[in-house]
């Protein structure tokens, strides 16, 4: 009798004490060895299933990030024409967009920021930093303050995490237990279909209206914070709402611009911010001619 | 009517400085460093000199404003000014979730050793390298995310190109 009810406290509290010391992946290796020497497979299995189950339900980790990063970024510039290689212009990309990351919820990881050769007016962000911006988006640009508001909406797609938040809802989908890096490494086809997954989602149906509203107003602090005219990005969300033709391809990933600009309208009230005028127009123009 | 016994005195003496702690506590206005890189400096313009370099999500103690230049004192006690946009009322999150992850990767390092020590130098790995591969992209876009990867800006470089600009805390 008493053997039962121990094995049933054994089966309860395994698990419960692996998830609370769930610091030491190592104490979970440790007991898992323990109970195999002992002759006690079952209790092994039990103790390595709480380990996959606390891996599969803690975030991804940056390393991780990387990876998946990389392999998005792949598919949005293999789909939008490659890189366009202007060493000037990127620069320039990079030395705005640094200057808003810095003032980000998550400042502390690299950002990278460069061109794309399309010209559909469209602009992506990929897990662990990588940012992306259109020639087509970057011709309808007027001055730096509304490219810093355009780089921090992407910014805080990647400081939020949204789009590991679309691989973390498909890996639930396809019934996936563990998200993690050696799961992918040894099923290949596992980690391509969330790729492909994250990728359609980002790249023809865009992310969740939520998202993309949230990505607005967080952009809109950052750049705000840096110092650019808070007003500027509703002067560029309120010149791409006029677009006609071909242009409108890119509306169909983000809500429509009304909401959009009357969201970013309401973070300038609630926070209080006076134009300011520092829009940089002529620092702009000066790489406008290399787009 | 009971007299209040010798104890009550010092009791209420107790009770009353407690709520003057409390108090000052509660009316002291804290700000956060929402950037990561700001430094507090002796007057409330950008050609003052930097008393100290503050950490993101620092806790800073607001003893004035002016403009948009906040008096400031560290935990540390050093006293100076910040720009006030590179202070937030609410302290940043960042951190705990991360946390999390490095826990989350401990544990999946123990299914198959790690795959990620690649990762890093490179803006692809073996894993991301392998979907290159299953996809077809080709080698100049493979080319071109490392690049991107590799591709680096000091935070002097940034500090400078604000300072050109006049942004922030340059702004005249």
């Amino acid at each position: 009798m008493r053997s039962k009810a121990w094995h049933l406290i054994r089966l309860l509290l395994v698990p419960t004490i692996i998830g609370l010391w769930s610091g030491c992946a190592e104490v979970q290796q440790i007991a898992e060895e323990q109970a195999r020497r002992s002759g006690d497979e079952r209790l092994a299995k039990i103790i390595h299933g709480s380990g996959t189950l606390v891996s599969g339900l803690l975030p991804i980790s940056y390393e991780e990030e990387q990876t998946i990063g990389a392999a998005i970024a792949l598919q949005v510039v293999a789909r939008y024409g490659g890189v366009y290689d202007q060493p000037e212009l990127t620069r320039y990309l990079n030395l705005v967009g640094r200057a808003v990351a810095l003032t980000c919820d998550r400042p502390d990881i690299p950002y990278h920021f460069t061109v794309l050769n399309s010209d559909s007016i469209n602009a992506f962000a990929a897990p662990a930093g990588y940012v992306f911006v259109t020639r087509g988006l970057l011709k309808q640009i007027r001055n730096e303050a509304e490219l810093a508001a355009v780089l921090g909406h992407e910014i805080a797609h990647v400081s939020q995490k949204h789009i590991l938040e679309v691989i973390q809802r498909s890996k639930s989908l396809a019934g996936v237990s563990e998200a993690g890096l050696a799961y992918a490494h040894q099923n290949p086809d596992v980690f391509k279909n969330l790729i492909d997954a994250a990728a359609k989602k980002l790249l023809d149906e865009g992310l969740d209206q939520d998202k993309e509203l949230e990505g607005d107003s967080l952009g809109e602090v950052f750049a705000a914070r840096v110092g650019y005219d808070p007003t500027a990005y509703v002067t560029l969300l309120t010149r791409l709402r006029t677009l006609k033709g071909d242009d409108r391809a890119f509306f169909k990933t983000h809500p429509n611009f009304s909401t959009r600009i009357h969201a970013v309208q309401q973070v300038i009230q609630t926070q209080g911010w006076k134009p300011t005028g520092v829009l940089l127009e002529n620092r702009f123009a000066r790489v406008r001619g290399k787009i | 009517m009971k007299r209040p016994s010798r104890l009550d005195a010092p009791l209420v003496t107790l009770l009353l400085l407690s709520l003057y702690l409390l108090t000052s506590v509660a009316l002291a206005e804290t700000v956060f460093v929402q950037s990561k890189t700001a430094k507090l400096r002796s007057g409330k313009t950008s050609l003052d000199s930097v008393v100290a370099d503050l950490k993101f999500g620092e806790s800073l103690e607001v003893l004035g404003k002016e403009g948009n230049w906040l008096e400031v004192q560290t935990t540390r006690g050093a006293k100076g000014w910040i720009f006030a946009g590179k202070t937030t009322p609410t302290k940043p999150t960042v951190g705990e979730d991360d946390v999390l992850a490095k826990l989350g990767k401990s544990f999946r390092r123990t299914e198959a050793g790690d795959v990620t020590a690649s990762a890093g130098a490179r803006g692809l790995d073996k894993v991301s390298e392998g979907y290159a591969n299953r996809v077809g992209i080709t080698q100049q876009h493979r080319d071109a995310i490392d690049r991107m990867a590799a591709y680096r800006i000091s935070d002097q470089e940034v500090e400078d190109f604000l300072k050109q600009g006049r942004l922030g805390e340059y702004a005249q």
